[in-house]
């Protein structure tokens, strides 16, 4: 018994030891701009724009969806080592504010990536057919925080963090800003590509087995989107919803139904079952995985990937 | 010639570094109706569980009819009512019915299905106890006294050959204790039932037991009750008034 | 739409099938876990779940084995929540604390550890009852025989215990090996079903159909089978509303036990008050 008290509590001190490791300190030397980002998209800009001179965080541990994201004492921690940090809006983040005033360090530059974007409202589970009912409150006052994937707010979004990054670095404003320039110019040129790939396809109907999160790109495309469920990764969706999506896959004689990072897809694969659509994958970027961190996927890589699997679920020339 | 049911040699029994019981040894014979008395916190009702497996001794020897206790298989020839129920909980959705089929669980084969036998036996035995009435009835809201006979009922239905109580009557208005006690006379001369009889009431003891030992943690007199009470050696121990209170509470 | 309508779902069909074994198993269980105080069993061994699933993704399990590769030590934590409450001397519903507690830490502290995952690991536990697969099938009709004939071959020795462990154990009973089949069974499912149709459901499955028929019944026997039928009609209940009333599914039935447990108390206090 003894025995089962001292491996136990080594057990304990051992895992309480390695979660200590602080991943984050930097090796020594130069005191760079310290940036920490919450979601993807948001760090990814972050880095083209910082370049080399500057360090930039992921916030989100890989693999977390981060709708039901709560922050740990560790990551106040982590944010309160830092510059800079920056959040995607509060629909998306509504703890961030309450991190920041937990934090407590007037000194860090808070960023709202949002600011200036062009919101669309949330949409709920129970919208029918053509009328779409506003009834989406998941994040409290009714918006759909998705907005990094209309990639004009994304441009709007790395002018926000270079502008901050330029504010607490003025040495290196000129590099900042002439780097998110020159990053909007190949946004703006995946914009291109988009609105040129989407622009003849056999269906404008775009059917996700998972939640309400690519709203702004169907948007920005004249697509017809529907979701299984709302704009929560947590929610769930009604048998009503899937039916629905099964009987309009069927009639419109759809071939496929894309579903989503991360989250694994049982809901879209018991949709595809039951239609006998096949399944694509479609990646919303909130997050990613460690593989995926580790073969340096970008933005722009990710969504190049979400057009070839959009045009050939749409069946676009 | 008396069979052995219950030997008990040099019992040990602590608990948290108290000493509970201490030195006993005592044996009890078919036939036998044995009270074991002694005052609260004696450790009468820690002797009976040890004796019955249910709390580990310290050091010391226990057969139970001639077997070892931690070999000891048959069951079914001791019927045990304790003090109380560990867990009590007063809405068990149990009938009288059900509980008293569990006492026929002992020396079955998986899964232990009651036969038709079975449930005549369960009948006689509901008769027996004057509970037929209240067959289907909650245990939970039944009165202290007819929950005992339903315990009771329990421990006897499989006819063990060896019945211990644990204080059974402590809950019951006199007239339901004196009935209680003929009937468990009953058992011991007509059924043969050997009785060992945990209680606080001695006066039931002179009347009916035909052994009396007594318990403070050590056995403090192991005889007949008649002898215990001209014993000058239990006069000097207790004090005649003590003494006298014991032995002329009729 | 009408009731043949929505019954030509192939989804329908297998949430209503799988849905009902496992309602019916878990709510067999439940009357034993909810009379012993071991209620919350299925909540803390679904945060164990969550410890141990992240412990083999660590350890480099191939995703698609790994919830068959945490229930060795799910199963584990169950006995030791039954040695808690016998060696430690603390209730059930304690020792489920602090194996639950262990288990969520352990999870985390582990996932800091890794580094992060390449799935994400709340959504890789829970199933959605409204989408059962052939493989979902399979496990819930497996897991409903075994727990079932293991039931009903101990019933009596259930029963037994439950009532009384000291009088049960006195009719040579082996009350350790009995409580072992009740704790594992209980976890075996928690892992299992879980993956099925989710955490909310088997810990709602696992509490209130017992609960509602503790209020009605009139013997054991009785207990076990209002429990069922509690049980069947939620999901029964649940499939069909949520579809009519555009609700998710899991809550609903969920919603719709809670119900049945109003409605059974508001009969146990009406019958009362008669007397």
């Amino acid at each position: 018994m003894k025995r089962m008290v001292f491996l136990v509590s080594l057990l304990l001190l051992t895992l309480l030891f390695a979660s200590c490791r602080n991943k984050d300190v930097p090796a020594g030397g130069e005191k760079k701009l310290r940036v920490i980002t919450t979601l993807f998209p948001l760090y990814d800009f972050a880095r083209e724009v910082a370049g080399d001179r500057a360090e930039v965080i992921l916030l989100l541990p890989p693999g977390m969806e981060p709708h039901g994201f709560e922050p740990k004492p560790e990551d106040l921690f982590r944010v309160s080592k830092a510059d800079i940090f920056i959040f995607t809006d509060k629909y998306m983040e509504p703890w961030a504010v309450d991190l920041v005033k937990k934090v407590g360090n007037s000194k860090l530059l808070v960023v709202d990536a949002g600011k200036g974007a062009k919101f669309l409202p949330a949409v709920g589970a129970d919208e029918h057919d053509g009328e779409k009912v506003d009834h989406g409150h998941d994040h409290g006052e009714g918006m759909d925080p998705h907005i990094w994937l209309d990639f004009a707010n994304a441009r709007q979004m790395v002018e926000n963090i270079a502008g901050a990054m330029a504010v607490k670095d003025p040495a290196n404003r000129k590099y900042y800003l002439d780097r998110a320039a020159s990053y909007n110019k190949r946004l703006a040129a995946l914009d291109e590509r988009f609105r040129e790939g989407l622009a003849g396809c056999a269906t404008r109907q775009f059917l996700h087995g998972g939640h309400y999160a690519f709203g702004y790109l169907a948007n920005r495309y004249g697509l017809n989107y529907k979701a299984a469920y709302a704009a929560s990764a947590n929610a769930e969706p009604t048998p009503r919803k899937i039916a629905g999506l099964i009987t309009q896959i069927e009639s419109d004689g759809l071939k496929y139904i894309f579903y989503e990072e991360l989250i694994t897809p049982t809901v879209a694969e018991a949709i595809a079952r039951e239609s006998g659509a096949k399944l694509l994958k479609l990646h919303g970027a909130h997050n990613i995985a460690r593989d995926e961190l580790e073969a340096g996927v970008t933005f722009i890589s990710l969504m190049e990937k979400n057009l070839e699997n959009l045009k050939v679920g749409l069946q676009c020339r | 010639m008396p069979v052995e049911l219950l030997n008990i040699e040099g019992l040990w029994v602590r608990y948290n570094a108290a000493e509970v019981l201490r030195q006993i040894s005592f044996r009890v014979n078919s036939g036998d109706y044995v009270g074991i008395v002694g005052p609260n916190g004696s450790g009468k009702s820690t002797l009976i569980k040890a004796a019955l497996g249910l709390v580990g001794a310290e050091s010391g020897k226990i057969t139970l009819f001639g077997a070892p206790l931690d070999r000891f298989t048959d069951w079914r020839r001791i019927g045990y009512l304790p003090q109380r129920l560990r867990f009590f909980n007063p809405n068990f959705p149990a009938t009288v019915e059900e509980i008293v089929g569990l006492g026929l669980l002992a020396g079955r084969r998986l899964p232990r299905k009651l036969t038709l036998e079975d449930r005549q036996t369960i009948e006689k035995t509901l008769e027996l106890m004057g509970i037929t009435d209240i067959r289907k009835r909650i245990i939970g809201e039944l009165s202290g006294g007819q929950q005992q006979r339903v315990l009771l009922a329990r421990a006897v239905v499989g006819g063990p050959e060896l019945l211990i109580l644990d204080e059974p009557t402590t809950a019951l208005d006199p007239e339901t204790r004196e009935r209680f006690y003929s009937l468990l006379s009953n058992l011991n001369k007509e059924h043969g039932a050997t009785v060992i009889l945990v209680t606080h009431d001695t006066s039931s003891i002179g009347t009916y037991a035909s052994r009396f030992i007594y318990v403070d943690k050590e056995i403090i007199f192991d005889g007949t009750f008649d002898d215990f009470c001209h014993s000058e050696e239990m006069t000097n121990l207790f004090g005649e008034y003590a003494q006298h209170l014991i032995c002329h509470r009729h | 739409m009408g009731i043949g309508e929505i019954l030509s779902f192939g989804f329908i069909q297998r949430a209503l099938i799988a849905g009902t074994l496992i309602a019916v198993l878990c709510s067999v269980l439940g009357v034993f876990l909810v009379l012993r105080r071991l209620s919350l069993i299925g909540d803390g061994l679904a945060h164990v779940t969550f410890g141990s699933v992240a412990l083999s993704l660590i350890m480099g399990v191939n995703p698609l084995y790994v919830t068959v590769a945490a229930i060795p030590l799910v199963m584990l934590s169950s006995l030791g929540i039954l040695k808690l409450t016998e060696k430690a001397r603390i209730y059930g519903d304690a020792a489920i604390g602090i194996v639950s507690s262990l288990g969520i830490a352990g999870g985390i502290v582990l996932a800091s550890v890794a580094g992060g995952f390449n799935v994400d690991l709340f959504s890789y536990l829970f199933g959605n009852i409204l989408a059962v697969g052939n493989t979902d099938m399979i496990i819930a009709a497996i897991l409903f025989a075994v727990v079932l004939l293991a039931v009903t071959f101990f019933y009596r020795d259930l029963f037994a215990i439950t009532f009384d462990e000291d009088l049960a154990q006195c009719s040579g009973i082996r009350t350790t090996t009995i409580n072992t089949v009740l704790v594992l069974m209980t976890a075996l499912t928690v892992v299992l079903a879980m993956k099925v149709v989710g955490i909310m459901l088997i810990s709602a499955l696992l509490i209130l159909p017992a609960v509602s028929a503790l209020q009605v019944a009139r013997s054991f026997k009785a207990t076990i089978i209002a429990s069922c039928c509690f049980a069947m009609v939620s999901v029964m209940i649940g499939i069909f509303g949520s579809f009519i009333m555009n609700l998710p599914t899991g809550g609903f039935i969920v919603l719709v036990n809670f119900m049945l447990f109003l409605l059974a108390f508001a009969w146990k206090y009406m019958r009362k008050s008669r007397i």
